[in-house]
Formats: structure tokens, sequence, C-alpha cells
């Protein structure tokens, strides 16, 4: 694994997954999550660290996947649908969460399409950035 | 495209056990604690079906990531998928309880659980989907 590569892919899909979070949950769907504050945390009992801490989570082992699994070639289209599977499989979470809990179609419809975006950006930017040194 | 199928059959008999026995029974005090989160029993009853596609939904990325990238490595390469795919969601539901008041016991008890399901669900697409073999008749 060429570590330098690895931590270049893994820093900007972090840098990605936080902007889009902040701009698509934060701004864009402020006023649904705000509507349902018996589901949310109140403003100030948000904890933004362990939004962060999530978010370096999920962007490291996405990048780690990625590498392990699709490194030897998967290149930008490999990274956009490797991206797509993992949201694929982040929506069936979200399907059963739905069931469980007290969510709108509207927030599992927001979070499905968002969830897409998110991932299959952050797979073409992994993808784009994690090439394997050419063979001498 | 059989072998895949039948991965799919095995890892979804088995989720929907493992689901059924940890959130139905042993689990169920737990969420019985903070009732105001989940939905009402005869409503989650209603709305069952959508476990059903959320766990299938599942099973079915988890197979086609571990066929795109991961096959060829039996066993061990599907327990290595499922471990990274787990931290993965871990990350994810970090952020979410960072939003919604969940108990912090729920978030352990769904990591450690969510861990040991997908360490299994992986030793099982991983025996049972193999990879054509080139040439092979």
């Amino acid at each position: 694994m060429n570590w330098k590569k690895f931590f270049t892919a893994f820093i900007a899909t972090f840098v990605w997954i936080f902007v889009f979070g902040w701009v698509y949950h934060g701004m864009l769907l402020h006023n649904t999550y705000a509507a349902m504050p018996g589901l949310m945390r109140a403003q100030t009992d948000v904890q933004f660290p362990l939004i962060i801490l999530g978010q370096v989570v999920m962007a490291f082992f996405f990048t780690l996947i990625f590498v392990r699994g699709f490194g030897s070639g998967g290149g930008v289209a490999g990274g956009f649908r490797y991206g797509f599977l993992l949201a694929l499989f982040l929506c069936g979470l979200d399907i059963i969460d739905y069931a469980v809990d007290p969510l709108t179609t509207t927030v599992l419809f927001a979070w499905w399409i968002g969830g897409i975006i998110e991932l299959a950006i952050a797979g073409v930017i992994v993808g784009a950035l994690y090439k394997p040194a050419a063979a001498p | 495209m059989k072998r895949f199928i039948f991965a799919f059959i095995a890892a979804y008999i088995f989720m929907f056990a493992w689901g059924w026995l940890l959130n139905g029974v042993v689990l169920k005090g737990v969420y019985a604690e903070t009732p105001n989160i989940f939905r009402p029993r005869d409503e989650m009853m209603s709305l069952f079906h959508w476990i059903l596609i959320g766990q299938a939904v599942l099973i079915l990325a988890f197979i086609l990531i571990y066929a795109s990238g991961f096959a060829g490595g039996g066993v061990s390469a599907g327990i290595r998928l499922g471990i990274l795919l787990e931290i993965a969601a871990i990350g994810s539901r970090m952020a979410i309880y960072a939003v919604q008041p969940f108990p912090g016991k729920l978030l352990v008890y769904g990591s450690l659980s969510g861990l040991v399901e997908m360490i299994i669900i992986g030793a099982i697409v991983g025996a049972i989907y193999k990879p054509r073999i080139a040439g092979a008749t």
C-alpha cells in the first residue's frame, strides 16, 4: 500500500464529507430537522466533536476499503461504483431506521439521495487520488 | 450467479434471525427505556416490510462490494470486509448519535453487535461466493 497516496486520499475524502455534511444536513435540511424536535437533540446538546470523529472514522475506512479491494486499478470509475455501493449499504441501514424511528419519508429520501451523492463523489475522489504506481 | 444468490439467501437468513434475536429479544428492555424516540410497537409492525427491504438492500450491497474487490480471498477476505464495513458504519452511527437523543449504551451495543453480525455475514459470503475462474468450464 502506498501510504502517502492513502493519507492524501483519506484527508481529501474527509474534507469532502465534512463540507457536504455541513451544507446538506446543516443548511439544506436544517428546517426539516427543526420540524421534528423530539427526534433531534436541541442545538446546544448537539455533540459536534462526535460528528467530526464519526466523519474521520467513516472517511478513513471508506478509503481503506477502496485501497484494499480496488486499489490495484479501480481508478475514477471504480471509485464511483464503489462509492455508490457503499451508499447502498448505508441506505439499507436508513431503511431499517425508518421502520423503527419515527422518521418522515422526506427525511428517508433525503438521506438516500444525500448519501448516494456524498459517497459516489467520495469514491471519485479516492479513485482519482489513489492510483498504484505504474509497473516498471 | 448461482453462488451469488446462495450467498445472498444464506446471509439474509442469518441477518434476519440475528436482528430478531438481538433487537426483538435481547435489547427489548433497553429500547423500552426510551419509548419517545422509537415508533410504537403496532406502528413498527405495520412497517415491518421496510425492515425486510432494508436488510435485503444491505446484504445485496455487501455481496456486490465483496464481488467487486474482495472475491477470491474466501472466508478471511469476507471477514475482513465485514469488519471494515462495520467500522465505517459505526462512524456514520456516531454522527447520528451526535444529533439524535439515543442513549449512549445503544450506540455501544449496536456497534458491538453490528461488528459480530458483519463478521459472520462476511464469513458466510466469503465461504459461499467464489468468482468464476477464467477458462473454467
